[in-house]
C-alpha cells in the first residue's frame, strides 16, 4: 500500500507549488504596485519636463517682447483724444508750419470699421490737416510709429482751393484697453 | 538511524516528515539496492544449512565467479549473539568488493513438509491470489490449521499437470531462522547499507536442475528423488513433464529413509506410472548408491539415473564443493535447451518464481514503514522541484528587485508632484501672456496705415510722369462673418486725375494683375508693411482704370506746358483698387477682447 505517495504529493509537489506561486505572486503585486507609482511619478515628471522646456521657450519667447507689451499695455491704456492731441502737437514741432496744420480733430462715436468687427475696446479718431504732401507722410508716419494702436479707418486727399497745400482727412480706429 | 513508524499511525504531514527523515538520513532515494531482490544484488552471499553441515558462498554476478566465504558456525541462526558479528562481516565483504548492497540467500535444505490446501480450491486461475493469501492468512487457503502461523511460513507451489487431484501443495518451513533473518536486515538498517536476505527452500530450487539432468523427450513420465540430510524429497511428473505431486520422507535419524522404495512404488502406481524413468539427485553430501539398488528392486524396467553432479553445469571446478542449489539460483536466468525446461511446470517455476519464493519475506508491517522506491523517487523529484521552485522564487525576487531598484534609481522616482503642479501653474499663466500678446500683436498689426497708402500713391503716379491727381481716397472694412474668431476686411483706394499721353501705357500696366502686383510689391519692399505683400493665397487684387478724354484739353507744345494746368492733359482717368483679405490671412482681425 502506497502510504506515502499522497503525502509527498501534497507536501512535496503542491504544497510548495501553492506556496511559490503565492510568494511569486506577492512579488509580483509588489513590483505592478511599483511600477504603477512609477509610472504616474514618469507621467507626471516627463509632463514636468515638456512643460518646464515649454515655459522656458515661451518664457524667452515673452521676453523678448515684454518691454513692446508692457509699452503697448501703456499705450493702449491711454485715453485716446489726449494721446493724439499730444503726439500732433509734438509732431506739429518737428514740421514746418506752413506744410503741416491740423484743420479739425474729432472722436464720432459709434463703432465703425475694425472697431464694428472686433469685442476689443476702441474709439474713433477723425482728423483734418492743410500741409505738403511729404510733410504729410512725414506727420502720418511719426503719428501711427507713435501710436501703434491706430488703425485707418479712411484717408481722403483733396486738393486746397486757395493755396497750392492739400487737404486731408484722416478717420483711424484706435485700439484701447 | 532513522527513527520509524508504522504508517497507519501517522497523518499525512507526520508521513512527509518521516519520508524525509528517511530521504535524509539514508540512502534509499539513491541506492536500488534497498529495493532489490537477493538475486539481484551484485554481491551475493548464499548461505545453506542441511543439518549436518552448513556452507557459504560468495557470489559476483557481474563476474559469475565464486568464492569462499568466511565460514560460519552451524548453529549460527540460532545464535544470535552472533549475527552482528556475521552481519557486520558480511558488510565488509560487499563494501570491500566495492558493492553498494549486499545481498543474503538462505537456502534452508534441514527440513521440508508439505501439507494439503483446502481441497474446494480448485481453481488455476486463482493460483495467483492464493500465493500472496497463504503468506498473509495461511488458514484461509491451508486445510490442516494446526500449526502455529508465528512458527511456520507456507508457500504454494502449483501442480500444473492435467488430472491432479489439487491445483498446488503447500510447502511448510519453521521460522527458526526469523531473528537470524531480521537481524541481518535491522544491520542494514543501522548501516544505512541495503541487506536484504531471501529464505529459499532447497529442494524446490533443486528441482530447477532437472531440465538440465533429463535431456531426452517428454514421452514417459518420471520422478526425481531429492536426497538431503534428514529427509528426501520425491517429485513425480507425468509424460509432459508437468509437476504431479510432491512428497517428503522423513530420516528420522537415518541415512535414507527406511520406506523409500516402498513409498515411491506405491506413489507411481497411484499416479498410474508404469515404468518411470528416475532421477536420484545426491543433495546430501556424497552419493548414496545404496538408494540407487533399492529403488531398482522395484522399478525394474526403469531408467534410473543417478546424477553426478560434476558432468553437469552446476559443478564448478574452482569451487567443487558448491551445492547445486546455490548455483541454480544465482544462474536462474540460463535455461537449458531441452524439451522439459520449456514444459509449463518448469517454465512457471522458474519464471513467475514459484521455485524461489522467499519463506521468511520482511513482515508486511515493517516493510510498510518505508516508502516504495517509486515513492523515494518521488520525494526526491520533490526536492529537486523545491530547489527548482527556490530557484524561481529567487530569480523572481532578483528580478523583481533589479526593477524596483532600477525605478528607485530614476530621478522620476524622487519627483515632487508638487513640482509639476507649480510648473503647470506658471505654463498656464505663460499661455495667458502668450495669448494676450499674440491678441496685441494682431489688433497692432499694420494693416492699415495711412503713411503706406500715401507712399503707394507717390509710387503710383510719380512727379513729372504725366500724370496729375486731382483726388485720392482710401478705406479699410473689416468683412464681418458671425461665429469666426477672426474676419478679413477690404482695402480700397480710389484715385482720379489726369493723364498725359505718354502717361496711359502705365496706367495699362496698372491694370493687369501683374502690373499691380508689383506695384505693392515694391510698396512693401520699401516701406515694410507686409499688407502690401501679394504673394500670400489668403489675398487678392482687383483693379479697375477708366480713361476717358478730358474735354478742357488745349493742345500746346511741350515746352508751354504746365504741370498744373489739367487742360494740358488729354485724359481724365479714375483708378480703383480693391486688395481682399481672408479671414485666414495672417492680417486677419481677432473678434474676441484680450484675454
Amino acid at each position: 500500500m502506497n502510504y506515502f505517495r499522497q503525502p509527498i504529493a501534497l507536501f512535496g509537489f503542491v504544497l510548495p507549488i501553492v506556496i511559490t506561486i503565492a510568494v511569486i505572486a506577492g512579488a509580483l503585486m509588489i513590483k505592478g504596485s511599483v511600477t504603477r507609482s512609477f509610472n504616474e511619478k514618469f507621467a507626471h515628471y516627463r509632463g514636468f519636463e515638456q512643460n518646464k522646456r515649454q515655459a522656458l521657450a515661451a518664457e524667452a519667447e515673452i521676453s523678448k517682447k515684454r518691454e513692446y507689451i508692457e509699452r503697448w499695455e501703456a499705450l493702449v491704456s491711454e485715453e485716446t483724444a489726449s494721446a493724439v492731441t499730444l503726439n500732433l502737437r509734438e509732431i506739429e514741432e518737428l514740421l514746418p508750419a506752413k506744410e503741416f496744420q491740423k484743420t479739425a480733430q474729432d472722436h464720432p462715436s459709434g463703432r465703425k470699421s475694425f472697431a464694428g468687427a472686433s469685442a476689443q475696446n476702441s474709439s474713433q479718431v477723425a482728423l483734418a490737416f492743410r500741409g505738403t504732401f511729404r510733410s504729410m507722410q512725414k506727420a502720418l508716419l511719426e503719428l501711427e510709429t507713435r501710436m501703434p494702436q491706430l488703425q485707418l479707418q479712411e484717408l481722403r486727399i483733396g486738393p486746397e482751393n486757395q493755396s497750392n497745400s492739400l487737404n486731408f482727412q484722416v478717420t483711424y480706429t484706435a485700439w484701447e484697453k | 538511524m532513522v527513527a520509524t513508524q508504522h504508517p497507519s499511525e501517522l497523518n499525512p504531514l507526520q508521513l512527509y516528515r518521516q519520508a524525509s527523515s528517511i530521504l535524509r538520513g539514508t540512502s534509499r532515494a539513491t541506492n536500488d539496492g534497498w529495493y532489490q531482490r537477493p538475486l539481484e544484488q551484485q554481491f551475493q552471499l548464499h548461505l545453506r544449512i542441511d543439518g549436518s553441515r552448513a556452507e557459504t558462498w560468495i557470489y559476483e554476478p557481474s563476474t559469475g565467479r565464486w568464492k569462499s566465504a568466511p565460514d560460519f558456525p552451524e548453529n549460527l541462526i540460532l545464535e544470535p549473539s552472533k549475527i552482528a558479528e556475521f552481519a557486520k562481516t558480511s558488510v565488509a565483504l560487499a563494501k570491500q568488493a566495492g558493492a553498494r548492497s549486499l545481498g543474503i540467500i538462505l537456502h534452508i535444505a534441514d527440513e521440508f513438509a508439505t501439507t494439503e490446501i483446502k481441497p474446494q480450491l480448485d481453481n488455476p486461475g486463482a493460483l495467483a491470489e492464493l500465493r500472496e493469501q497463504i503468506v498473509n492468512d495461511p488458514f484461509a487457503v491451508l486445510d490442516d490449521s494446526s500449526l502455529s502461523a508465528d512458527e511456520h511460513s507456507w508457500r504454494l507451489i502449483p501442480y500444473p499437470a492435467g488430472g491432479s487431484e489439487a491445483i498446488a501443495t503447500a510447502i511448510i518451513l519453521s521460522r527458526q531462522a526469523d531473528e537470524f533473518v531480521a537481524k541481518l536486515r535491522a544491520y542494514g538498517n543501522t548501516n544505512n547499507f541495503p541487506v536484504v536476505v531471501d529464505a529459499f527452500s532447497a529442494p524446490l530450487v533443486a528441482l530447477l536442475t532437472l531440465p538440465d539432468l533429463k535431456t531426452g523427450p517428454n514421452d514417459n513420465p518420471f520422478i526425481g528423488v531429492l536426497p538431503y540430510a534428514r529427509f528426501t524429497v520425491l517429485a513425480f511428473f507425468n509424460e509432459h513433464g508437468d509437476l504431479r505431486l510432491l512428497r517428503t520422507l522423513q530420516h528420522r535419524g537415518q541415512r535414507r529413509p527406511s520406506n523409500l522404495r516402498h513409498a515411491v512404488a506405491t506413489t507411481a502406481t497411484a499416479l498410474e506410472m508404469s515404468a518411470p524413468e528416475i532421477f536420484v539427485l545426491p543433495l546430501a553430501g556424497e552419493p548414496d548408491h545404496q538408494m540407487v539398488s533399492d529403488l531398482k528392486l522395484v522399478f525394474e524396467s526403469s531408467s534410473i539415473h543417478e546424477i553426478n553432479w560434476r558432468e553437469t553445469r552446476f559443478h564448478k571446478a574452482e569451487t567443487p564443493s558448491i551445492s547445486p542449489e546455490l548455483i541454480v539460483a544465482a544462474e536462474i536466468k540460463q535455461v537449458a535447451e531441452t524439451p522439459l525446461a520449456n514444459t509449463n511446470t518448469f517454465v512457471t517455476l522458474r519464471d513467475e518464481g514459484w521455485a524461489t519464493q522467499s519463506f521468511l519475506p520482511m513482515p508486511l508491517a515493517e516493510a510498510e514503514v518505508f516508502p516504495h522506491r517509486s515513492e523515494m523517487k518521488m520525494l526526491r523529484a520533490a526536492k529537486y522541484a523545491r530547489y527548482g521552485l527556490f530557484a524561481a522564487v529567487l530569480a523572481v525576487f532578483g528580478w523583481v528587485g533589479v526593477n524596483i531598484l532600477n525605478m528607485i534609481r530614476k530621478p522620476e522616482w524622487t519627483f515632487n508632484k508638487q513640482e509639476a503642479l507649480m510648473i503647470n501653474g506658471r505654463l498656464s499663466m505663460l499661455g495667458q501672456e502668450q495669448k494676450k500678446i499674440a491678441h496685441w500683436d494682431n489688433l497692432l498689426e499694420d494693416r492699415s496705415k495711412g503713411w503706406a497708402s500715401m507712399e503707394l500713391l507717390a509710387r503710383l503716379f510719380p512727379e513729372k510722369s504725366g500724370f496729375l491727381v486731382r483726388s485720392f481716397s482710401h478705406t479699410a472694412n473689416p468683412e464681418v462673418t458671425p461665429g469666426q474668431a477672426q474676419v478679413g476686411f477690404i482695402k480700397e483706394w480710389r484715385i482720379s486725375g489726369l493723364a498725359r499721353e505718354e502717361a496711359l501705357i502705365r496706367l495699362s500696366d496698372l491694370n493687369t494683375r501683374e502690373g499691380i502686383s508689383v506695384a505693392f510689391t515694391e510698396i512693401a519692399r520699401v516701406t515694410g508693411n507686409q499688407s502690401f505683400r501679394t504673394d500670400l493665397p489668403s489675398r487678392s487684387v482687383v483693379v479697375n482704370v477708366k480713361t476717358l478724354e478730358n474735354s478742357a484739353f488745349k493742345p500746346m507744345p511741350p515746352e508751354e506746358m504746365v504741370a498744373a494746368d489739367e487742360s494740358t492733359y488729354p485724359f481724365m482717368f479714375d483708378l480703383t483698387i480693391t486688395q481682399r483679405f481672408e479671414a485666414a490671412d495672417p492680417m486677419a482681425l481677432n473678434v474676441a477682447k484680450a484675454p
